[in-house]
């Protein structure tokens, strides 16, 4: 156990930092951690409307209107980002044919196992593995799930009347119901195992700065590492002229779904106009 | 011709006296006999060092009386016609011990004994004196914008004694003070002039039973729907003392204008009062579940957070009385569960247009979710209630773990 003996040389000299993210993985983060504060920042006070700081926070964001109105952007590209986040994994798995190293497997509950072993002092050795943890796996698996889950029920709460005519109202509550509670897991989530594994474990600033300590790495990312040192070529990928089409089936199909479930849904929220027409006609 | 001249003038002059005589009527004239000490504050502090009598400023301000003006309705009656004894000078003691409006005025004095004014000990001492309200020399009629007992002016004299100036701001106070609508409510529309009397006798025009017929006297549609509603008839049938009357939803004083987006962010609240009430509403089987439900539903949620933070900004979403109505509200059990969804629809489909029968069960018409209703809601609820602390004791126990091993194993290497 324990970091590699030539490790310790270099933390002496100048600590060698390992390239973990690209920019794109930092923008993605950005996007994520603003649009996700930003939706508990405006969806708590919905959810504990008669506590105190919620009014407080209703009053600072200046009205209920401005905060749903700012929670329903946020909650949009949230789902904007869920779809781009689906598109370019199937190019990149289906047509450059890159493997899908966030994907849990059943190797992560071996490597769980083994860590919790070693942490009770069981096994020898801490597991070794590769780019991504089982804790940032399963962290994940909680990012996509969740997002998916909250966007669906958030649609069908801004658009209760259409989703009638497909079920019982009573599902449109259970949404809501929902929503609620995959929003408080999701926040408790986040500050808990989040927290934990990146900023009490290790104050890892890799997401944002794009690099990682090769200590750290190497303790992390063992196997990773090794294929970094070893400098191994990538797999060759010819591109096959199949692969694109079906990924362009595949996004025409996406993207037009979404186009006509927000046509379907369109104009069937009940708004103030509707409500003053009404009234005072 | 010189002599004529100095005839004709004199005959003017002499008319003009007369005129200047007849255009001060109530300057009587015994009543100048009184003047000459009561006119002004320097002839009653003359007349009162001439008797050796020590009279502190304010006496002295009581005791100056203004020749009455024309337009009082006693024009005509002379000082001693109420004073009798004032013949007499020096004045002898209790110039005002009997009643002198009594004289003319017996019919309202016999009102006032009998209302919350009167002598509590049966005397002639009254609470309030036919002058604390009408005033004693400058007495006009009601229909006088200068009477003591005009509207306008019928309010200072009632809060002088009585702290009521919530009535100021009220919608009736603003419409008599601001919009000069002399036929808005004031304090005897309401309570009545000498036959006042407390709430809580019978007779009162503001006791419980007939105060729907008091503010029926302007508010005559709204107080007849209200007594064929699940409340006013109640209150009818058998002197109920729980259910509402106007005052209790409306307030009696402070009576603010319902049309606000304020009344109406505020209304759950006043209905709340008493359907939020444990054990009033035990005693008619009613669940006091109907205010929780309403608030944990997104209509509710949204008046609550609209009332605390913008109470002024209107409100897009249902209110209690938005489907049970308000003057009108009827007992749900009345009515089959088949006719409060036809009605229910209707109302949905005000704002939710397009709505159809299925879009009923999106309220849950203040159930709270079980197994046996609304089920889906209760089960999905169950579930993030198990999944919530079993996924974060999860995280946290194994959290728990990792700190421990990563402290023993740099321990031991």
């Amino acid at each position: 156990m324990g970091p590699p003996p030539e490790s310790e040389v270099l933390v002496n000299a100048q600590v060698e930092k390992v390239g973990r993210f690209t920019t794109r993985h930092i923008a993605n983060h950005w996007l994520m951690l603003a649009t996700f504060l930003g939706l508990v920042i405006t969806g708590m006070p919905q959810k504990y409307a008669a506590a105190m700081w919620a009014k407080g926070i209703v009053l600072i964001i200046g009205g209920v209107e401005r905060m749903r109105f700012i929670h329903h952007m946020l909650g949009t590209i949230m789902a904007l980002q869920l779809l781009w986040h689906v598109v370019e994994e199937v190019w990149l798995h289906l047509v450059r044919r890159r493997a899908m190293p966030m994907v849990p497997w059943v190797s992560d509950v071996k490597d769980f196992v083994q860590q919790v072993k070693y942490n009770l002092g069981m096994a020898k050795q801490p597991p070794r593995m590769d780019r991504y943890t089982f804790a940032e796996k399963l962290e994940y698996l909680a990012l996509v799930w969740g997002t998916a889950v909250m966007v669906l029920t958030g649609l069908v709460l801004l658009y209760p009347v259409r989703w009638s005519s497909l079920f019982p109202g009573e599902w449109i509550l259970a949404a809501k119901a929902a929503h609620g509670g995959e929003a408080v897991l999701a926040f408790l989530s986040i500050l808990t195992w989040h927290v934990y594994f990146v900023h009490v474990r290790h104050w890892n600033t890799a997401i944002f700065t794009g690099k990682l300590d090769e200590e750290a790495y190497a303790e992390e990312h063992p196997l990773e590492l090794a294929r970094i040192r070893r400098s191994e070529p990538p797999p060759p990928a010819p591109r096959q002229r199949w692969r694109v089409v079906l990924f362009a089936v595949v996004t025409v199909v996406l993207v037009a779904g979404v186009v006509a479930l927000m046509v379907w849904l369109r104009g069937t929220g009940a708004g103030l106009g509707a409500f003053k027409a009404a009234r005072f006609s | 011709m010189e002599s004529k001249r100095f005839i004709s003038t004199l005959h003017c002059l002499a008319g003009v006296g007369f005129a200047l005589v007849l255009s001060a009527p109530t300057l009587a004239a015994d009543d100048s006999a009184c003047l000459e000490c009561h006119g002004s504050r320097q002839q009653v502090t003359d007349a009162a060092s001439a008797m050796d009598l020590k009279l502190t400023p304010d006496r002295i301000g009581k005791l100056v009386v203004q020749p009455a003006q024309t337009g009082t309705v006693h024009d005509g009656i002379g000082c001693t016609d109420c004073h009798p004894k004032a013949t007499e000078v020096p004045h002898p003691a209790g110039m005002l011990q009997d009643n002198p409006c009594a004289t003319c005025h017996d019919d309202a004095l016999k009102q006032l004994n009998k209302s919350s004014h009167r002598d509590p000990a049966g005397g002639s001492q009254l609470r309030a004196e036919c002058w604390a309200c009408h005033g004693a020399h400058n007495v006009r009629s009601v229909k006088d914008p200068q009477s003591a007992v005009a509207p306008i002016n019928v309010i200072g004299r009632c809060l002088a004694c009585h702290n009521k100036r919530a009535y100021l701001v009220g919608v009736h106070g603003q419409a008599v003070q601001l919009a000069g609508l002399d036929v808005a409510a004031t304090c005897v529309s309401c309570h009545g002039a000498h036959d006042i009397l407390a709430p809580s006798e019978a007779g009162s025009r503001v006791a419980r039973r007939n105060i729907s017929f008091t503010c029926g006297k302007c508010h005559g549609r709204v107080a007849e729907i209200y007594r064929k509603s699940v409340h006013g008839a109640a209150l009818m049938a058998d002197d109920n003392p729980d259910v509402p009357t106007c005052v209790d939803c409306h307030e009696a004083h402070g009576t603010p204008d319902p049309t606000t987006p304020r009344f109406r962010l505020a209304s759950p609240q006043i209905c709340g009062r008493c359907h939020n009430d444990r054990t009033m509403m035990a005693k008619y089987g009613l669940s006091t579940n109907v205010y929780k439900t309403y608030v944990a539903d997104f209509h509710g949620t949204t008046a609550e957070l609209f009332r605390a933070t913008s109470p002024d900004q209107p409100l897009n979403q249902a209110v209690c009385y938005d489907c049970h109505g308000y003057h009108d509200v009827e007992s749900v059990r009345k009515v089959g569960q088949a006719q409060i969804d036809k009605r229910l629809l209707v109302r949905c489909q005000v704002c939710h247009k397009g709505a159809t029968a299925s879009f009923l069960s999106a309220w849950t018409g203040h159930y709270i979710p079980s197994p046996t209703k609304y089920a889906p809601i209760y089960w999905v609820r169950v579930f993030y209630r198990l999944v919530i602390p079993g996924t974060i004791g999860f995280f946290l126990l194994y959290i728990a773990v990792d700190v421990w091993g990563r402290r023993r194993n740099r321990r031991s290497s």
